[in-house]
């Protein structure tokens, strides 16, 4: 029970990341490697903002999806204005905010144990029949990502969303209705690492602490979520994207998780993930191909 | 017509595969998940060390000889998982939230990180966590300013013999003026080893200078920078410079200047000489501390924190020779141990 648990907590965590990771990747087509240092800002901001801050657990969730929204715009900023290439852009803001992450979080880890979380603090812990305090995780976690899917499936079907849409597709056709496909592709990064900062927001009281290296490899989560998620589910039209992306990130956390039960070294867990991957990608490319 | 139909049925088997995978991954998962809920005889404890170091390893070896003197011994009444990290921060939390699903009846956390995620995974259950090698466990959330418990966790900690490490610097080096230490920003026990440094220094006449790194990668070109500056180099118990030692090792060679380890390991590994914990002893130690809460003596919560307040001498002959630093006689027959040859493993 409490690998399910686990496994559905990090599932859907990760699954917020891969939201995000959608956006840049499958809909921008702009592979945004800023993920790596726009994840653990979300946690550095939200450990400072429980731990030495003192103020409430809740606002930490809008500050880190605004803190995100901000990194997003500099990456923005940086690709359109400057005109440095996608991979780049990602790759200067990424390396940048290594320091900037330590900086806001003070020292490379920051324990909160004691500390009220969005998780355990007074409101909850007096709804919640102490029983049922195991399931307390999940079902917030579930709520703020069900949040998150309803809002950006909202925003898609928005005009600004039909345009970000056409910019990875066709962005002459955007410049052809007299909209600054820059601008666009700003909005598009800024929504993107809101949702990823928010992610690592919930990671960082998740786990009760913020490690400076929680970042490392989080774009490669996203992108094997993205597409374990859409690759498997593709012919299922009743389930939307947004949703099979999560549901994506939820199974290949489980393949690592069960892997690790099994008792595979966890040495051996990165390449069985990669073989994994690839068999997911294989039964899902079929298609592609005809 | 012909085509057509003949790729509907490829398109069919493809799907009957895809699904027949589906439902193998889900049956494995149920066998597996009921495999785990059998009961064990004896007690099972889960080992989560954080990297492979010298240090560490000691750590757990001394770890499991405490329990054998208090009756737990491996195989008979007692099973061990071990994992180690590699370093990697995901893989300690996972370790940690394995251990919870398996049930195990204590978890045994070498070095802070996989003791932070311990502690974090098992805070809604029962198993305890008693962790070892953790420099600083205030600054840790582990235990408290007085050195009681924070919960269900309590272990010893391997803070650093900082006044005794400069006396000894002292003795070897009459002249010196600066010495280095380089660490890991990101390692909190080594950002509050270089604040307790800082402070004591000046009233053995010495200047720290630090040169930080962000990963193991980095630490040849710091050491580089770092030998032309300073006369001497001590480390701290920084995994990642531990790690990294041998690199460490070559530039400061190459200026015959001598490294000061924190521990056995490091001098034998070819440092000039510490004034080190013995990381078997603090294993050991709290391997009787895990033998007392697994008997149920006492709780965890109950237990402060302990560390070893008697460091030891070690010190390489080998290492002195090889770049031509003269240790007097009487300094090293004085040494706990000593070593006549570099042993690089």
């Amino acid at each position: 029970m409490a690998l399910i648990l686990s496994v559905l907590e990090q599932g859907m965590i990760y699954g917020i990341l891969a939201l995000g990771v959608y956006i840049t990747y499958k809909i921008l087509d702009f592979p945004d490697l800023t993920v790596d240092g726009s994840f653990p800002f979300g946690a550095a901001l939200s450990v400072r903002m429980i731990g030495e801050w003192g103020l409430p657990a809740v606002l930490t969730l809008p500050a880190a999806f605004f803190g995100g929204v901000l990194v997003g715009m500099c990456t923005g900023i940086i690709h359109v204005k400057l005109k440095v290439r996608d991979l780049l852009s990602g790759i200067v803001m990424m390396t940048g905010l290594y320091t900037i992450n330590l900086w806001v979080a003070g020292t490379g880890y920051v324990p909160i144990f004691n500390k009220e979380t969005i998780f355990d603090n007074e409101m909850v812990n007096s709804i919640v029949p102490s029983y049922l305090f195991q399931f307390k995780n999940v079902v917030i976690i579930f709520l703020i990502t069900m949040a998150a899917k309803y809002l950006l499936d909202w925003y898609l079907r928005t005009k600004s969303g039909f345009l970000l849409r056409a910019v990875g597709d066709n962005d002459t056709l955007v410049t052809s209705l007299g909209v600054d496909k820059g601008l666009v592709k700003i909005v598009g990064l800024s929504i993107a690492n809101g949702l990823v900062s928010l992610s690592g927001c919930l990671y960082a009281q998740q786990q009760r602490s913020f490690e400076i290296s929680i970042g490392t490899g989080a774009v490669a989560i996203g992108l094997a979520s993205v597409i374990i998620g859409t690759s498997l589910l593709r012919k299922i039209t009743l389930i939307r994207v947004t949703s099979s992306v999560i549901i994506g990130s939820i199974i290949y956390k489980a393949c690592i998780a069960l892997a690790m039960y099994a008792g595979v070294s966890a040495n051996a867990i990165k390449l069985i993930t990669a073989v994994l991957f690839l068999i997911i990608l294989v039964i899902g490319m079929d298609k592609k191909r005809r | 017509m012909l085509l057509l139909s003949g790729i509907e049925m490829e398109e069919e088997k493809k799907d009957m595969i895809k699904k027949v995978s589906v439902l193998m991954m889900v049956v494995i998962t149920m066998v597996m998940i009921l495999a785990g809920c059998g009961s064990k005889e004896g007690y099972s404890i889960g080992i989560s060390q954080f990297a492979v170091h010298g240090s560490l390893d000691n750590c757990r070896e001394g770890f499991l000889a405490g329990l054998a003197e208090e009756g737990f011994v491996e195989g008979d009444n007692l099973t061990i998982e071990y994992v180690n990290a590699q370093a990697d921060a995901g893989t300690a939390a996972l370790t940690a939230s394995n251990f919870v699903t398996k049930k195990v009846d204590l978890i045994c956390a070498i070095a802070t990180p996989s003791a932070s995620t311990a502690y974090n995974a098992t805070m809604n259950t029962n198993i305890p966590v008693v962790y070892t090698a953790v420099t600083d466990p205030v600054a840790a959330g582990l235990a408290n300013e007085d050195k009681t418990s924070v919960g269900n966790v309590t272990g010893t900690s391997d803070v650093l013999a900082v006044e005794e490490q400069l006396g000894m610097i002292r003795r070897i080096l009459p002249d010196a003026e600066k010495i280095g230490i380089i660490y890991n920003t990101s390692e909190a026990n080594s950002v509050s080893a270089i604040a307790d440094y800082k402070e004591k220094a000046g009233a053995y006449g010495f200047e720290i200078v630090e040169s930080g790194v962000t990963a193991m990668s980095e630490v040849s070109l710091a050491a580089a920078d770092l030998v032309n500056k300073v006369d001497c180099i001590t480390n701290l118990t920084d995994n990642t410079v531990v790690s990294a030692l041998q690199t460490v090792l070559d530039e400061a060679n190459k200026k015959n200047i001598p490294v000061f380890g924190s521990e056995v390991e490091q001098v034998r590994a070819g440092c000039v000489a510490s004034m080190g914990l013995e990381y078997y002893e603090l294993g050991k130690q709290t391997g009787k501390m895990a033998a007392k809460i697994l008997k149920g003596e006492v709780q965890a919560s109950a237990l402060e924190f302990e560390i070893i307040t008697e460091p030891s001498l070690y010190v390489n002959t080998a290492a002195a020779e090889k770049i031509g630093l003269i240790l007097a006689d009487s300094f090293v027959e004085s040494a706990y141990e000593c070593f006549d040859e570099i042993v690089v493993e």
